[in-house]
C-alpha cells in the first residue's frame, strides 16, 4: 500500500514539557489507523499539528512523499486533511444543507444570490451517497447527536478530504448510529480515503481499524496490526508497566455491615443506562471509567442535581425520592463536584462565606441575623482540620491554590456533618501534598463512620484508597473489583470496553 | 499608593457618595433654593417611590433576573385601591385588595419565569403590558379621583417636618438592609445570581428564592403605587409609566450587576438619590424637561464609566 503521510522525528514542547518527542508515524493509503493513549499522551497534539493548529518544533511532515509545512488549518484543508473534532462545529440554527455548504455556498448570479435549489440538490446527493437518511432542509438543531457527527463527516468530505481525522466520533452515538458510521468509514476505505481514528473504546478499534499506534507521555510506543494483536498487548503499551495496588492500609470487607446507599435500576435523563449498586457504612467505594463513561452524570444524578429519576434509591434502607439537591442534602448526602471553579465555589466570595454556604443555618442567630464571628470560628476550626493554607477566612477563595480551593469545597460539606460523601475527581489538578492530605481525611471520615463514593479516573488513587472499585463503561457497570486483586491494566481494559483475562 | 487609594475610594459606595455630594454642592451653588431643608426633605419624598420599588428590583437583579413590570404593577395596585376605597369606603379592604394585586403580579411573573422557564425579560415585558392593560380596562382609561382626604396621609402627610413616605421608605430600606446583608436570604439571592450551578450543588432552594424575589418586587411596586395614589388622591391606569427604567437606572447606578450576584442596598439608595437630586436640581434651575432627559442619561453613563475604569 502506498504511503500517504509520514511524520519523521516530530517534536513539540509546551511550557518546557515534551508534548511530543521524536515521533515517527506513517499512514498507508486507505487504512483506518487508530491512535490510542491515556489523556495527555499526545494524541491531541499530533492531531493539531496535522491540522495546522500547532506547528511542530522539530521534525518533518511528508505528504505523498513530498515534504510539506502545514502552517494553519486552511493549508491543512488545501492539502486534503479534514478533521472532525469532538466538539461539533455545526451551526444549529441553519439547515443541514446550509451547514454542508457553509463558507462554500453555490452562487447562481452575479448579484451573489445564493442558489438554494442547487445547494439542497447537491446536499441530498451527498447524503444519499453515504446512505444517510437526513432531510437536507432539516434544521441541525433537530438532529440527534449521532446524526450531527455523521453530518460533520459529510461536510468534511465535500471539501475533498483525502485524510480524515476522527476524534472520538462515537461520543453520544447510539449503537445504530455507530453501525452507520462504521459503514461509512468502510465505504470511504474502499474509496482510498485514509483515516486516523481516535477512540477510547478498544472494541471499536478492533472492529474497524487496520492498525493502531499507542502513545504514552508524548512518545510513539508501538504500532500494532490490529488483526494480530489483543487487548492485553495494547493496554500494556498504553500504561507501560502494570501497577498493582501499593497500599499501606488493608482492603476492608464490608459484607454484613449496614447498607447506607442502595440504588437499583436507577436512571435520570442525563444517564445512558440504569445502574444498580450499594455501599455499606464506612466503606470507601471507587467508581471509575474513561471520560464520557458517565461518572459525573451518575454523581450528579444521585445528588438530585439531574431532576427526577427512574428506579429506586434507598438511604439507610429507606426508599427516598431524590429529585433535588435540597432533598439529597436533607438525607445526609454531600457532593464535591469535579469542577470546583464552576460547580463548587463562589470564586469572588471569601473562604468563610464559601464554607458556610451550604449550611448557612449554622450561623443564624435566634433573630435570624447571621453571626459573622461564628462564621470565622467555624472556618478556622475546619480550616485547621483540613490544613487550608493560608487560612484567612476573609480572603477571596479565588486567591487560594487549587489544592486549597478543593479543601474549601470539602470543608463546605464537612461542616454539615454528612453521612454519605460523593466525590467527583476529588484530587484533579492539585499537587501531591494536598492529595495526600485529602486521602488522609477521606480515611479519617471513614473511621468516623462516614461513607464515601469516589468517582475518579486515576487508577492508582482508586487502587490505593478504596475498599471496592466499580468500573463504568458507556454508563453501565462492567466490573466490581477488589483493589487488592486487580491492577491498573485490568481497570483500563475494562474501562475501554476490552476483555481482560 | 495615593492613586490606588483614590481609585479604591471611587469604586464602591464611597464613589457614589462623592458623586452625590458633588452634585449637591454644584446645585447649591447654582440655585439658592436647592439646599433649603424644605427642598432636601422634598427630594427624599420625591425619590421615595422609585427607591421603594428599587429595593424589590434589587432582589430580582441579585438573582440574575429582571422585572420590567414594576411600573404597571404600581399603577394597577393604585387603581385597585382607589376603586375599592371609592366603592366600599373601607381602607382595610382597599389595602387588602392592593396586597392581593401586588402578590398576584409578583407570583405570576415568578411562576412563568421560574417554573415556565421563560426568561424573565420576556415574561415581564409581556406582563408589563398585560398588567397595564388590566388597569386601563378596569378604569376605562379614566382617572379615579375624589378619594377621602385622610388617604393623603401616606403620600403627602408629614410627621413633624418629615414626609410620611420618606419615613416609610427609610423603614423599608432598613429592613432590606438587614435582610439582604445580615441574613441568609441575602446570601442566597447573591449565590443564585453569581453561580447558579454551584448554588444548585450547594442545596440552595433556587426556585423558592427566585419566586421570593419576584413577589418582593410585586409588593414593593404595590407600596409605590399606593404612595402615588395617596399623593395625588387619584389613581390612573397610566400612572408610573416608564417607572421600570428609573428603577433600573437607580439599581445599576448603585453598582448592581444585571448578570446577577452583585449589588447593595446602600448603593441602590445612593443611586436613587443621585437621580432624584439631578431631577430636583435641574427643576430648581429651571432647566427644560427636554434637556433634563439628556443630562440624566449622560450622568448615568459617566458615573458608570468612572467606576468601571476603576475596576480594571
Amino acid at each position: 500500500m502506498a504511503e500517504v503521510l509520514r511524520l519523521s522525528n516530530i517534536g513539540k514542547v509546551f511550557g518546557g514539557i515534551d508534548a511530543l518527542k521524536n515521533i515517527d508515524f506513517d499512514l498507508r493509503e486507505g487504512e483506518i489507523h487508530a491512535l490510542l493513549g491515556e489523556n495527555g499522551a499526545g494524541k491531541s497534539t499530533l492531531v493539531k499539528i496535522l491540522t495546522g493548529v500547532h506547528q511542530a518544533d522539530s521534525g518533518e511532515i511528508y505528504l505523498y512523499g513530498k515534504k510539506v509545512k502545514i502552517a494553519n488549518p486552511i493549508e491543512a484543508r488545501k492539502n486534503g486533511i479534514g478533521v472532525i473534532y469532538q466538539e461539533l462545529s455545526l451551526i444549529n440554527s441553519i439547515t443541514v444543507g446550509e451547514n454542508i455548504f457553509l463558507g462554500n455556498e453555490p452562487v447562481s448570479s452575479v448579484l451573489g444570490k445564493y442558489d438554494r435549489k442547487l445547494m439542497y440538490k447537491e446536499s441530498a446527493e451527498y447524503l444519499k451517497q453515504f446512505g444517510i437518511d437526513i432531510d437536507p432542509k432539516e434544521l441541525v438543531s433537530n438532529l440527534r447527536m449521532g446524526q450531527k457527527r455523521i453530518l460533520e463527516i459529510v461536510k468534511a468530505l465535500t471539501l475533498k478530504a483525502k485524510i480524515l481525522l476522527l476524534d472520538e466520533p462515537t461520543t453520544g452515538m447510539s449503537n445504530k448510529e455507530i453501525d452507520t458510521l462504521f459503514a461509512i468509514m468502510d465505504s470511504l476505505r474502499q474509496k482510498k480515503v485514509t483515516m486516523i481514528y481516535i477512540s477510547h473504546y478498544l472494541d471499536e478499534v478492533f472492529r474497524v481499524c487496520d492498525r493502531a499506534t499507542v502513545f504514552r507521555n508524548g512518545k510513539n510506543i508501538a504500532t500494532f496490526n490490529v488483526g494480530e494483536s489483543n487487548t492485553e498487548q495494547i493496554v500494556m503499551a498504553m500504561i507501560g508497566k502494570d501497577v498493582k495496588q501499593n497500599r499501606t492500609i488493608p482492603v476492608r470487607n464490608f459484607s454484613g455491615k449496614e447498607t447506607v446507599l442502595e440504588v437499583k435500576d436507577f436512571q435520570t435523563s442525563i444517564m445512558k443506562s440504569p445502574v444498580s449498586f450499594s455501599v455499606r457504612k464506612s466503606e470507601i467505594l471507587g467508581i471509575t471509567g474513561i471520560i464520557g463513561a458517565g461518572k459525573s452524570e451518575l454523581a450528579h444524578s444521585i445528588f438530585g442535581a439531574a431532576g427526577p429519576h427512574k428506579g429506586t434509591i434507598k438511604i439507610f434502607g429507606k426508599e427516598t425520592d431524590m429529585h433535588s439537591t435540597i432533598e439529597a442534602k436533607k438525607h445526609g448526602l454531600a457532593f464535591i463536584p469535579e469542577d470546583r471553579k464552576t460547580e463548587g465555589l463562589f470564586l469572588n466570595d471569601s473562604v468563610g462565606d464559601n464554607i458556610v454556604r451550604a449550611n448557612i443555618r449554622m450561623i443564624e442567630g435566634k433573630n435570624h441575623l447571621l453571626k459573622n464571628k461564628l462564621k470565622t470560628k467555624i472556618t478556622v476550626d475546619i480550616g485547621n482540620k483540613l490544613e487550608i493554607h493560608p487560612l484567612k477566612p476573609g480572603m477571596p477563595v479565588k486567591n487560594l491554590s487549587g489544592g486549597n480551593q478543593q479543601k474549601v469545597v470539602i470543608a463546605k460539606w464537612l461542616v454539615g456533618d454528612p453521612s454519605i460523601l460523593l466525590m467527583d475527581e476529588p484530587t484533579r489538578g492539585i499537587d501531591i501534598g494536598a492529595k495526600v492530605e485529602i486521602y488522609a481525611h477521606i480515611r479519617a471520615m471513614s473511621m468516623q463512620g462516614k461513607t464515601t463514593v469516589i468517582m475518579s479516573s486515576e487508577y492508582e488513587e482508586l487502587l490505593n484508597e478504596c475498599d471496592r472499585i466499580l468500573v463504568l463503561q458507556a454508563g453501565e457497570i462492567v466490573g466490581d473489583l477488589d483493589p487488592s486483586k486487580t491492577s491498573k491494566a485490568e481497570l483500563l481494559a475494562l474501562s475501554l470496553g476490552g476483555k481482560y483475562k | 499608593m495615593k492613586t490606588i487609594k483614590s481609585k479604591q475610594l471611587l469604586q464602591g459606595e464611597w464613589g457614589l457618595l462623592i458623586i452625590l455630594v458633588v452634585l449637591c454642592v454644584i446645585f447649591s451653588l447654582l440655585s439658592g433654593t436647592f439646599s433649603s431643608l424644605n427642598n432636601l426633605l422634598n427630594i427624599t419624598r420625591q425619590v421615595s417611590i422609585v427607591l421603594i420599588i428599587s429595593i424589590g428590583m434589587l432582589c430580582v437583579v441579585l438573582c440574575g433576573e429582571i422585572d420590567l413590570s414594576v411600573g404597571s404593577t404600581a399603577a394597577l395596585v393604585g387603581v385597585g385601591c382607589a376603586i375599592t376605597l371609592k366603592t366600599t369606603g373601607s381602607l382595610p379592604l382597599a389595602l387588602l385588595v392592593s396586597l392581593a394585586l401586588s402578590l398576584a403580579a409578583g407570583a405570576v411573573n415568578g411562576t412563568l419565569s421560574v417554573f415556565g422557564k421563560i426568561p424573565s425579560f420576556i415574561v415581564t415585558l409581556a406582563s408589563m403590558w398585560v398588567i397595564r392593560g388590566i388597569a386601563l380596562v378596569w378604569t376605562n382609561g379614566r382617572a379615579i379621583s375624589g378619594l377621602p382626604k385622610g388617604f393623603a396621609f401616606l403620600g403627602a402627610g408629614h410627621v413633624g417636618i418629615f414626609p410620611v413616605s420618606s419615613i416609610l421608605c427609610l423603614l423599608l430600606i432598613l429592613i432590606a438592609f438587614f435582610v439582604l446583608h445580615r441574613t441568609k436570604h441575602g446570601v442566597y439571592f447573591r449565590s443564585i445570581g453569581s453561580n447558579l450551578e454551584a448554588s444548585k450543588l450547594s442545596a440552595i432552594p433556587i426556585r423558592k428564592y427566585k419566586m421570593f424575589a419576584f413577589i418582593i418586587a410585586g409588593l414593593m411596586s404595590g407600596v409605590g403605587g399606593l404612595i402615588t395614589t395617596s399623593k395625588l388622591l387619584s389613581a390612573q391606569a397610566i400612572a408610573n409609566e416608564g417607572m421600570e427604567m428609573d428603577v433600573l437606572a437607580a439599581v445599576i447606578l448603585g453598582g448592581a450587576s444585571l448578570s446577577g450576584g452583585i449589588g447593595t442596598v446602600i448603593g441602590t439608595v445612593l443611586g436613587a438619590l443621585i437621580i432624584g437630586v439631578i431631577n430636583n436640581g435641574m427643576n430648581q434651575l429651571g432647566v427644560s424637561a427636554f434637556y433634563q432627559q439628556i443630562v440624566k442619561g449622560l450622568i448615568i453613563i459617566i458615573a458608570v464609566l468612572v467606576r468601571r475604569n476603576k475596576d480594571k
